[in-house]
Parts: C-alpha cells; structure tokens; sequence
C-alpha cells in the first residue's frame, strides 16, 4: 500500500524522519502537484503510534514547504497507477487547496460554558415559560458565540464553525496568514481576559487539516 | 489545578485535538479510507470525556490555552 502524508509545494527536501510502520518518506509528482507519501506493509488497525507518524512528518513537511495540504489519516492506495489515478480526479481541486492555505495556518477553538443563565427556578416555571427561557437563552448563547467567533474570523483567510456537541458554546477553526499569528493569539487572550467564566480552549498552530478537507473547509 | 496538572490537562487536549484533526480532517483523494467507525468514535469520546472535566473547573482564573503548543 502506498500512504498518503499530503500534496506540497516547493518542498525544499524530504524532512529526516521515518513515516507509518517506520517506512521512509518518498516523493511524486503527477499532474504538476507535489506528493510525499510510504509504502506501508498493509491496511492494518489505527495505533495512536501510527497517527502521531503521521502527524510528524506532516509537522516537518509544514516547515520546509510553501505550502502543505495535509492528507487525512487513511488514505492508502494499493499501488501507484490508483495514486495517479486520484490525484488525476482532484487535481483542480487540490491546486485551489494550495492556493488557499499558503502561506497560513491553523488554529482550533473550543468554547465551553455561557449556560445555566436561566436554570435558576425553573421547576417553579410553567411548561410555556420554561420554554421561553430555554429559547431566550440559546439565543443568548448563540450571540455570545457569534461574539467570540467573528472577530477571530475577521483576522483569518478562512474560518469555519463545526456542529459540535450542545455542551461546546463555540468549535471553529481559523486559517490565519503567519505574519497574522501574534496579532490573533493577542486577541484570544484578550476574549479570555473578557470573558472570566468561560473556559476557552485554543489549539495551535496546526498544518491546515481542516482547511485541506477538499475545498470545503473554511466559510470566511 | 496546579501548574503541573494544567500543564498535562493542556498536552491531553492537544493530543486529542491533533488526533481528531488527522482523523477527521484532512484532504481525502480516494474513497478508500481504512479506519473503522469504532476508532474514530472512540477518539470523541475521550474528547468529550475531557472537555466535560475542563467544563467543570471550578476557577474561572484557570483556563486552558494551549496557544503555540503544537508547532
């Protein structure tokens, strides 16, 4: 099986580190796009070993790139004609990818809190009223979200927000040019400032996963 | 939580975030994708499992972020 770490461009060289199964990192070119990828024994069971390989060289790809459009974990093809073959089938699509994600990366943020505001007294509430108050409170919660959420938008190439669990008030993800890096790791440490009792989680810089799902990653 | 432990609370988040990430995200060229479902939902679980633990941190003061921790 061929493993799939993701497409680059102008990738100065291949970074000194061994793949998934400790297989050694090889290069491809088909259509004009770049690809690193390794031969790995056969489809097998995810490790947590097997992911953090993989992540690593997506890391090491992230610093000596232009550019990096990570490859979902799992990607195998059974030999190079199915690689060509799909790469062929995408290759628009992962040159807009590129085009997008250069020079940038992510950050992930989850929000959590910013409930409970009208749970005081409400078995004393009537059936109309309590439903009154939880709709009044999920749309406070949904501008509070918006509040935390746009700012940090506006900083980024692209934004995106997940569906996340009800118990998440916010799950997004920013794809920020890296000379913007400071100015939005200042800002969420500003909103952590303002916002005492929420707790608000930021991840990063990450190599732009979400931003590389196939066009479909950012809404900004 | 003390130093330490936020430190460790920070690094258990960025595991998870990172797994979800490669798991989950990602750029996808075949529909050939070898994992089972039942891997990927025990990757959430342990996330939910740890952010409802962060949730219910008791300080306000203590918040996790782990800005810059996965360069």
């Amino acid at each position: 099986m061929i493993h799939l770490y993701g497409v680059v461009e102008e990738l100065e060289a291949l970074p000194p580190v061994a793949g998934v199964d400790a297989g050694r990192l090889e290069r491809r070119r088909i259509e004009g796009l770049e690809l690193v990828v390794s031969r790995t024994v056969e489809v097998r069971d995810v490790t947590q070993e097997a992911i953090l390989s993989h992540a690593h060289v997506v890391d090491e790809l992230m610093g000596r790139s232009g550019a990096v459009l990570p490859a979902r974990f799992g990607s195998a093809f059974s030999d190079e004609q199915e690689l060509a073959d799909a790469v062929r089938t995408n290759a628009s699509v992962l040159a807009r990818g590129l085009s997008l994600v250069r020079g940038c990366v992510e950050f992930g943020l989850r929000v959590l809190g910013g409930d409970g505001a009208a749970e005081n007294g409400s078995d004393r509430l009537s059936g109309r009223d309590y439903m009154r108050t939880r709709l009044a409170e999920e749309k406070a919660r949904r501008r509070l979200a918006a509040e935390l959420h746009e700012p940090l938008a506006r900083l980024s190439r692209a934004s995106t927000r997940f569906g996340g669990a009800s118990s998440d008030l916010l799950e997004s993800a920013y794809l920020v040019p890296r000379p913007d890096v400071a100015v939005f790791g200042e800002h969420v440490r500003r909103l952590e400032a303002t916002h005492g009792g929420l707790t608000i989680i930021c991840t990063g810089p990450w190599p732009p996963y979400t931003f590389a799902a196939n066009g479909e990653g950012g809404d900004a | 939580m003390s130093m330490s432990e936020q430190q460790a609370l920070k690094q258990q988040v960025t595991l998870l975030e990172l797994v979800d990430r490669v798991l989950n995200k990602g750029v996808v060229l075949s529909g050939d994708i070898t994992l089972s479902v039942a891997d990927v939902d025990l990757v959430y679980v342990g996330l939910r499992v740890l952010l409802s633990s962060v949730a219910t941190l008791e300080e306000p003061r203590e918040q996790i972020s782990a800005t810059g921790a996965a360069s």
